[in-house]
């Protein structure tokens, strides 16, 4: 029963990033076809350079036949429909064309190989960034359910509004004046040291130059953590097998960890998944401030070089990467309560 | 009909004075609403408070800043650390004028009293001038000795606007005249190329006025002559610009605009595009909510499927893609977050619609044979209208913040001033790096400012909608 959803799931995944991709293909189609004549012309051009015994004449047919044949490999001709299938096909199958001005880090200009090698340092950053920013959220979130309308549930509610909309690469600005310049404890940006450390020593460089943006993104992330954690167990504590257990005697943290986080726990890690796929999609251009050589930079630098190809390629992964946090979530979800049948019969 | 009306009215403003009685009681809640307010006023009174009332039409207009200083810090940073020289205009001079034929001599000068820790950035002639004129500018300082500055040939058929910086012109003269006074050591340590050529000249003539000097105080006299030769040669309207280490309330950017104008300009940009886009899209959400709520079954499962496709598009990079490549005016950029963003209160409408379907007046609005579009809009989306308001009030500052990420790429609309815009020239000229912190913070901080008074008011309402997150 539960591998069965498991495959709905990843089946209605896939589906939603191929209709997604059609979409993208369909919306970007004619700047596409831009760039990828002007690639084309560009490269006939290159090879004509090398011609050099040739006549004017001969030139001139090789230079259309030449562009005849690769306006056909590629789909340019063929009306507009078939173009924006084809073009979501290539994507599809990973054929993300060539970059106009960017490369990967050995020289590629392959799109593909240029916006993989990015998501590694993305998911390093924004999953360790998950990973305590539900932990520290949770903890604070118990803490504010065990005393509802304290002077700590207060003070920290109003801490998760005045945070509520301050964008994190302001603050990330601000973090390395203070911490960069002024008081100089933190590298200024990069994911680590020139020339790169070795063995044991390469994780602290790593730990080093990770720990200011962290810091920055949690600054403004655990509050809201803490309050939704707050609300949900606070319903929790009022439903009645919580009062049985109060009146059974049992201590309030047993009461509270044990049967009010655990009936709770859905939700929670609901959240702490969200709070990684919400950094992914609202967060990444956070990364362009500490030069952290991910996804999010590389939006900055696609966007300054106007480098058309990467965008798509980027934004072609970024869905797959959020869609995929999307269909995990469902299936966790559904593991930690087996009352939600999504898509079942009521 | 109409009795029904008026009943139906007096009901509205029963609901509304009911919630407000509650609203009350939540604190923060009025604190938004206060800031609210503040915002409000700001963007009404921005006529009056910013003192360069053009800066919505040009704010990326080289020529409308130039007079100010570049780089300076805000006024008030005076109250603490050392006392910087203002910013100042010096028009009153005592024009003398002498007309022998075929050219004339112009004498004057212009009084500046000094009284600063730190000098002037720079030291401007400014005039409008027209033929061959040569310039000599002299400074008398307070301790009797006498400077030649500028000196210098300008020559213009037309008349044209003549611009003498005393800091970068008389760079090579004033060293020569520290060079008296100067060890041997610091000499060597600074050339006419890089020394402060303002430091020497407002401070005391002594060892060490080249690296750090005592500030001279007391009245400078900065004497212009020019000689204009030819009957038709003319100087007019002379001033001189006293290029200020700080500047305004917020200071100026390496471009010289005036920080504090833009930001308050940008309020109103912000305020706009956060509420339009919030109850545009709360409203497409709703009603796409409740919609699939009411008809259920097929239609339902239809609807929910083309959702859960726009939910997993990351709405961020869509927008910066879509608008890296057609470089959209504030209008398309609202309606492509309108288009992004009506997703996001679709399920909690969606589960409150299911509940309300099953109520007994549905039940009988079916029976009177109202048509559907009747019970959805009289009868349903009445119910969820207050959940609407607090999921609105929260997705402001989201619009905000995803306005500034676009621009602070450099994608936005550059023929307004928004916050975003600001940080992004922040950012593009090294203000991090230069530390020149009242370019960064300002904008952010109203962004924030603003985040917090949305989320205030949106949260006290989420509070009384929500009797379970209430304090026991």
């Amino acid at each position: 029963m539960f591998g069965r959803y498991i495959v709905k799931r990843v089946f209605f995944m896939l589906l939603s990033f191929v209709i997604i991709i059609f979409l993208y293909s369909a919306i970007f189609n004619v700047v596409m076809d831009q760039t990828l004549r002007s690639q084309i012309h560009e490269m006939v051009q290159g090879e004509i350079m090398g011609m050099t015994d040739s006549t004017p004449q001969e030139i001139q047919i090789y230079r259309e036949q030449r562009i005849q044949t690769l306006y056909a490999r590629y789909h340019l001709e063929d009306p507009t429909l078939q173009r924006i299938f084809w073009r979501a096909v290539g994507i599809l199958k990973l054929d993300w064309g060539q970059a106009s001005m960017l490369t990967s880090s050995n020289g590629s200009r392959d799109v593909f190989k240029i916006v993989v090698e990015k998501i590694y340092p993305t998911l390093l950053l924004f999953g360790i960034f998950a990973i305590l920013d539900v932990t520290i959220g949770v903890l604070l979130g118990m803490k504010k359910a065990q005393k509802p309308g304290s002077k700590l549930d207060q003070s920290t509610s109003i801490m998760t509004m005045v945070v509520f909309g301050m964008p994190s690469w302001w603050l990330a600005m601000i973090f390395i004046m203070i911490f960069v310049y002024t008081i100089p404890i933190f590298p200024s940006g990069g994911m680590g040291s020139v020339p790169p450390p070795e063995g044991f020593a390469a994780i602290i460089d790593t730990i080093y130059h990770m720990a200011l943006p962290i810091l920055t993104l949690l600054c403004i992330g655990f509050w809201a953590r803490a309050y939704m954690t707050r609300n949900i167990v606070v319903g929790t504590l009022q439903e009645d097998f919580i009062m049985s257990a109060r009146a059974r005697g049992l201590p309030e943290k047993k009461v509270l960890y044990g049967h009010g986080l655990r009936a709770a726990a859905p939700p929670i890690v609901t959240m702490g998944v969200m709070s990684l796929l919400m950094s992914i999609q609202g967060r990444l251009i956070f990364e362009g401030i500490f030069n952290w050589p991910g996804m999010g930079n590389l939006y900055w630098i696609a966007v300054q070089q106007n480098d058309i190809p990467v965008l798509l390629g980027l934004l072609a992964t970024t869905t797959f990467v959020y869609l995929a946090g999307l269909a995990f979530l469902d299936v966790i979800y559904g593991f930690l309560d087996p009352r939600i049948k999504v898509g079942g019969k009521q | 009909m109409r009795e029904d009306k008026s009943t139906k009215w007096e009901e509205t403003k029963k609901s509304i004075i009911e919630f407000w009685q509650e609203f009350k009681q939540v604190k923060y809640g009025l604190v938004g609403v206060a800031l609210f307010f503040v915002f409000v006023l700001l963007i009404l009174l921005e006529p009056y408070i910013i003192p360069f009332p053009e800066v919505n039409d040009r704010w990326g207009d080289v020529n409308y800043w130039e007079e100010n200083p570049r780089k300076a810090a805000p006024v008030w940073t005076n109250y603490f650390g050392e006392y910087k020289a203002e910013h100042e205009f010096i028009r009153e001079t005592d024009l003398d004028i002498k007309d022998l034929g075929k050219m004339k001599m112009i004498n004057g000068s212009f009084i500046y009293d000094f009284d600063y820790d730190l000098p002037p950035k720079d030291l401007v002639f400014k005039a409008n001038g027209k033929g061959n004129l040569n310039i000599t500018i002299e400074v008398e300082r307070p301790d009797g000795k006498i400077i030649e500055v500028v000196r210098r040939g300008i020559r213009s058929s037309g008349e044209r606007v003549i611009s003498l910086s005393l800091g970068n012109g008389g760079a090579r003269r004033l060293y020569r005249f520290a060079e008296a006074y100067e060890s041997e050591e610091n000499k060597e340590r600074f050339t006419a190329d890089n020394v402060r050529s303002m430091f020497v000249l407002f401070g005391e003539a002594a060892e060490g006025m080249m690296k750090k000097p005592v500030p001279l105080v007391g009245d400078y006299k900065i004497n212009y002559s020019i000689a204009a030769v030819g009957e038709d040669s003319m100087v007019e309207d002379p001033y001189l610009i006293v290029s200020g280490q700080v500047f305004g309330l917020f200071g100026t950017d390496t471009s010289k605009r005036d920080i504090w104008s833009g930001v308050i300009a940008g309020i109103k940009w912000a305020m706009l595009l956060g509420l339009l886009v919030a109850i545009i899209s709360v409203t497409i959400g709703a009603i796409y909510g409740i919609t699939a709520a009411y008809f259920g079954g097929r239609v339902d499962t239809i609807m929910m499927r083309i959702f859960e496709v726009f939910r997993g598009i990351p709405m961020l990079p869509v927008l910066i893609v879509l608008s890296a490549i057609f470089s959209p005016s504030i209008w398309l950029l609202l309606l492509m977050m309108c288009a992004l963003y009506w997703r996001g209160p679709v399920l909690t409408i969606r589960s409150m619609g299911l509940q309300i379907r099953e109520e007994t007046y549905i039940e009988a609005a079916h029976a009177l044979d109202a048509t559907h579009s009747r019970i959805i809009f009289k009868h349903m989306i009445p119910q969820v209208i207050p959940l609407c308001f607090a999921s609105m009030a929260l997705r402001v500052p989201m619009a905000i913040v995803i306005e500034a990420s676009v621009s602070l790429l450099g994608l936005g609309d550059s023929t307004i001033v928004t916050w975003g815009q600001i940080l992004h020239g922040a950012m593009n000229g090294g203000a991090v790096l230069q530390g020149l912190w009242w370019w960064v913070i300002p904008p952010g901080l109203f962004i924030a400012t603003m985040g917090m008074t949305f989320a205030f008011i949106g949260f006290a309402m989420d509070k009384i909608l929500n009797p379970k997150l209430k304090t026991r």
